[in-house]
């Protein structure tokens, strides 16, 4: 998470300049409010024009996955993992009308995320999740920011070992995460701010989400579907 | 691997209804700021931060904590937060017993102080439990902080309410993701340009 650049003084040097009074730095503030805004924008802008190919071909081949019964397993470090969860839930518990898929975090249980730490190493606190929990038909979904994670890289390695579809989502230049011939899809976000990686990421993550959706509607209407 | 040219126009019309939400955090900048200013000055005076949501919102509530207590910036300070989400054990009890709708109010209750900040968010504004939570919270006079979308008539209320004007709960939740990396980013400038000391 530390792979940030440059600290706040080097960021904002305006507001270092004097003691400015507190009108002056909450409009400040809002500069840096709109700044960012418009930074998220044109990277979803980016994104888009150079992935979009790759994320529907990404969401096909997760909807032949679960078509043919197989399950997604989803996996992060930090705010990463919080992602995951997000991620999990938006397939397992959709909004009303959409299709029930099974997902599941492998960040959630604190039980065995800890045995797995103390007694084997943090490196292997996904990649022995999924060799327990993983099929060949299932798909497996790595996020990492900076694309450095090394239990990231290690799960997706076991993952494609055992024929789950696996899919890295990184930043920044993709880290060890591109260095991963295994990989079947990899999306790399084109930003320095993890933040802005983070977000970018969400709005692929969701798109395949809805793409997957839309993909399995189209073959087949699931039971109790409208 | 192949895709349909369908596939793609719809991976770009998704990517295009997110900029309306953007345009309007963009829009709300002040506001946005002063929520900055105002838990800056709470946790000058010791308070921590108290986050709590709902399914893909609860999630959130977990990521806006830990920007706070782990920040990605080196050499930021850790600041106190909790997100209330976390304990399955405490979530469910109360779940139980008591009924879905007290479960942020009740942890509120036993773990807030009054210089503390609840920041409670809800995609369309209407979770009972978010509602129940932020009214304790003001009860017990923390400072109170709403990230809602849909209807501002909905959103429980709060010292400050920002609200994503867009129905899709995605596209909601992505800007609420956007809205708190901003909060933590700028409340850090707050803290620098006064100290971290209470104001006098």
């Amino acid at each position: 998470m530390g792979d940030m650049p440059g600290g706040m003084r080097e960021l904002y040097p305006f507001l270092y300049e004097r003691q400015a009074d507190a009108d002056t730095v909450v409009a400040e503030v809002a500069d840096a409010v709109r700044e960012k805004a418009a930074e998220i924008t044109a990277l979803r802008r980016d994104v888009a024009h150079g992935c979009a190919p790759r994320i529907a071909a990404c969401a096909e081949a997760m909807a032949e996955r679960f078509a043919a019964g197989g399950r997604l397993f989803v996996f992060g470090n930090g705010g990463s993992s919080t992602d995951a969860q997000g991620l999990a839930t938006v397939f397992l518990h959709p909004p009303a009308g959409f299709r029930v898929l099974p997902a599941l975090s492998l960040t959630s249980d604190a039980a065995v995320v800890t045995a797995l730490s103390n007694d084997v190493g943090f490196e292997a606190v996904f990649a022995r999740q999924l060799a327990a929990l993983g099929q060949p038909g299932d798909i497996a979904v790595g996020l990492s920011t900076s694309g450095g994670s090394a239990n990231v890289r290690a799960a997706l390695q076991v993952a494609a070992e055992c024929g789950l579809l696996t899919v890295g989502m990184a930043g920044h230049h993709g880290g060890l995460l591109a260095e991963l011939d295994a990989l079947d899809h990899l999306f790399v976000i084109p930003s320095a701010s993890v933040h802005r990686i983070q977000e970018a990421q969400t709005t692929v993550y969701h798109t395949l989400w809805e793409l997957t959706q839309l993909r399995l509607r189209a073959a087949r209407p699931a039971c109790g579907d409208p | 691997m192949s895709s349909s040219p369908a596939g793609e126009a719809a991976v770009h019309r998704a990517f295009a209804r997110r900029e309306a939400a953007a345009q309007h955090l963009a829009d709300t900048a002040g506001q946005v700021a002063a929520v900055c200013r105002d838990m800056a000055a709470r946790f000058r005076r010791g308070g921590k931060l108290i986050v709590f949501g709902n399914g893909g919102s609860a999630a959130d509530a977990s990521h806006l904590a830990v920007e706070f207590m782990h920040p990605v910036m080196v050499g930021k300070p850790a600041l106190p937060a909790v997100a209330l989400g976390n304990d399955s054990a405490t979530l469910s009890g109360i779940g139980a017993r008591e009924g879905f709708a007290g479960v942020f109010e009740h942890q509120l209750r036993a773990f807030a102080d009054s210089e503390d900040i609840a920041l409670g968010i809800s995609p369309d504004g209407r979770c009972r439990n978010v509602h129940r939570g932020l009214a304790a919270a003001r009860q017990l006079g923390l400072l109170t902080v709403v990230l809602s979308g849909g209807l501002t008539e909905e959103a429980p209320a709060a010292d400050h309410l920002l609200v994503v004007p867009a129905t899709d709960p995605l596209a909601v939740k992505e800007m609420h993701m956007t809205t708190y990396h901003m909060l933590w980013e700028l409340v850090q400038v707050f803290l620098e340009q006064y100290g971290t000391e209470p104001l006098a």
